[in-house]
């Protein structure tokens, strides 16, 4: 890995397609599109336009950043599908890097990040020590003594995966495949009929 | 005599993650390198059929483990590869999703060429995978998501003659497991069951039998057996083993019955148009059934058709059918961009009027 690897970074956990490219230490091209859906279809497209603005190629890669959530399910599985079939076809790593971490990226520490996560609950990540996020119905209650992550915006977020990827290549340390944070699991109940008894 | 052409297919479109790699060179016979399949059947048994949801997300942490496993097995690095195929529809839409930008992914990061195969069209080339078959042959998809007669014309040019207007077989076939408290999938134990079991006792309806086409319906059949079901437990305060093998006997000869009556019909049909070589082909894992697979078998030597059935492991999904169409595709110039989009819903006969009912499980069209 080079020391100041190029990493490409791209989210779609909600309704956008955003990508960024770092390189050289610096972000050289980002993108952002608002879109409540086709990011199947937009999303690398996109980052192809994206790449080749900056006079870049797929090949140039070092290594692929992805938003893996909290947000839309199928929006989430869109991008750590395409990240794990690009890391795979370039033989690169790929990282996954959640909403709530990029949001905070660059802020001190401690600091809480917060995502809505619909139905009355809210996603919440203490960044500086090592806790999990959690899901809460009370976010208020939750260290109010710390400073709040500004909400994730798109056209920010991207730039952030990428930087964040970077430090953790840096640090050398494991890098598990991607996968998206779900946070509840399938809405799925047991059948309902039960099955007859059976008799000799 | 051309190049040999070898492509690597990905499928992702039900309940089971496969990867596969066949080579071809013209002339001479396909040779399938690997092919891997990881089905999810422990995921879902809890809840009595495929949960989208689930299977969406196993299929989007495994589908590049399954490649690396397929190249592994075969042997061949993704250099050696020509093109990527895979299945962009129809089927449950969050694993056609996961394997349509997995793909993508490979095929930017190694530059080769992107190609969507419809899922119906991997099952419907496989006769020309095992066995050569040349075009117009009939073909005859039967599996937990389909029941369609079709006949294929080219690679991209299918005529559907009738289908299914509710449930699909294989599902009639796990549904009577169900109800029954016979193992998941239905299919084998049911059939299983049946062997030890009296056909005729139980008269269970053949829908659709008077009506003329080759439209069928299985979803009264499930009822009336139910109705059977109820009436013995009510009468035993159980249901009695033999009971049971009894009424799988009956769903199984109504089954082999009615696809048998439809078969001949669409046989009819299908040599009326004086194919060069005719052939009648099965695929999907309902004809994996001993009785439904002699049954059709008689019907298709009726009409002096060659009957093709291919190997199970190519009946049931699989994804050297999707590389085996992906490679018809290639030759014939058939290659898509990143734009390609995962669809639900994708009828292989665009002429034909849409079938009218949907099934639970799996793929529709
Ligand atoms: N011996 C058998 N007799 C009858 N049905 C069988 C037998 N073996 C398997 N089946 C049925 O075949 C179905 C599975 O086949 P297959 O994998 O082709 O279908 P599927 O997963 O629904 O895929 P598709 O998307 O192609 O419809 C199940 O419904 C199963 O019960």
């Amino acid at each position: 890995m080079p020391s100041d690897p190029t990493i490409l970074a791209f989210d779609t956990s909600a309704a956008h397609c955003a990508a960024a490219l770092l390189s050289g230490g610096r972000i050289v091209a980002a993108t952002a599109e608002e879109m409540g859906r086709g990011q199947a279809e937009r999303l690398m497209p996109m980052i192809e336009e994206m790449l080749a603005g900056a006079g870049f190629a797929w090949r140039d890669l070092d290594a692929v950043a992805v938003g893996i959530g909290p947000g839309n399910f199928t929006g989430i599985r869109i991008s750590v599908a395409a990240a794990r079939g690009l890391a795979l076809g370039l033989g690169v790593p790929a990282i996954g890097v959640s909403t709530l971490e990029a949001q905070a990226e660059g802020m001190a520490r401690p600091c809480l990040s917060l995502a809505d996560a619909r139905r009355g609950m809210t996603y919440a990540l203490v960044l500086g020590e090592d806790g999990p996020p959690v899901m809460t119905d009370a976010p208020d209650a939750l260290r109010p003594e710390m400073p709040r992550a500004p909400m994730a915006d798109p056209a920010t977020l991207a730039p952030a995966m990428a930087r964040i990827a970077a430090a953790r290549l840096a640090l050398g340390a494991p890098l598990p495949r991607p996968a998206p944070l779900y946070f509840r699991s399938a809405d799925a109940a047991p059948p309902k009929d039960p099955a007859p008894v059976i008799l000799p | 005599m051309s190049e040999p052409v070898t492509i690597l297919g990905l499928e992702s479109s039900c309940d089971d993650t496969a990867a596969a790699i066949v080579r071809h060179c013209d002339g001479a016979a396909p040779e399938i390198l690997s092919s891997v399949v990881l089905g999810q059947t422990d995921l879902h048994e809890a809840f009595g059929g495929v949960v989208p949801e689930i299977a969406a997300r196993a299929h989007t942490e495994k589908l590049d483990l399954c490649v690396e496993q397929a190249l592994a097995d075969a042997n061949v690095t993704l250099d050696q590869l020509d093109a990527i195929a895979v299945t962009a529809g129809p089927g449950l839409i969050g694993g056609v999703l996961a394997g349509v930008m997995l793909a993508k992914g490979l095929a930017a990061g190694t530059g080769l060429p992107l190609i969507g195969v419809n899922h119906l069209a991997g099952h419907a080339l496989t006769p020309r995978l095992t066995d050569g078959a040349s075009f117009p042959y009939l073909m005859l998809l039967v599996s937990g998501g389909h029941s369609q007669f079709l006949i294929a014309h080219g690679i991209d040019d299918f005529t559907r003659l009738g289908g299914t207007i509710d449930d699909a077989p294989g599902e009639a076939f796990d549904k009577t497991a169900k109800l029954l408290a016979l193992p998941q999938p239905g299919g084998p134990s049911v059939e299983a069951e049946a062997k030890s079991g009296d056909p005729t006792r139980f008269s269970l309806p053949r829908p659709l039998l008077d009506r003329p086409g080759c439209d069928m319906s299985f979803s009264g059949l499930k009822t009336a057996l139910l109705r059977e079901r109820d009436r013995l437990v009510e009468a035993h305060g159980g249901l009695r083993v033999q009971d049971r093998a009894d009424l799988c006997a009956g769903f199984q000869a109504a089954v082999t019955d009615v696809l048998a009556e439809k078969s001949r019909r669409a046989l009819s049909e299908y040599i009326a148009s004086n194919p060069f070589d005719p052939v009648f082909a099965v695929a999907g894992g309902v004809s994996a059934n001993m009785q439904i697979r002699a049954a059709l078998e008689t019907v298709s030597k009726e009409f002096g058709a060659r009957f093709l059935a291919p190997p199970l492991a190519l009946c049931t999904d699989n994804a050297a059918m999707i590389a085996w169409a992906g490679i018809e595709r290639l030759r014939a110039g058939l290659t898509d961009d990143m734009t390609l989009a995962a669809r639900p819903r994708w009828p292989l006969d665009q002429q034909s009027p849409a079938m009218l009912g949907s099934g639970k499980k799996g793929a529709k069209a």
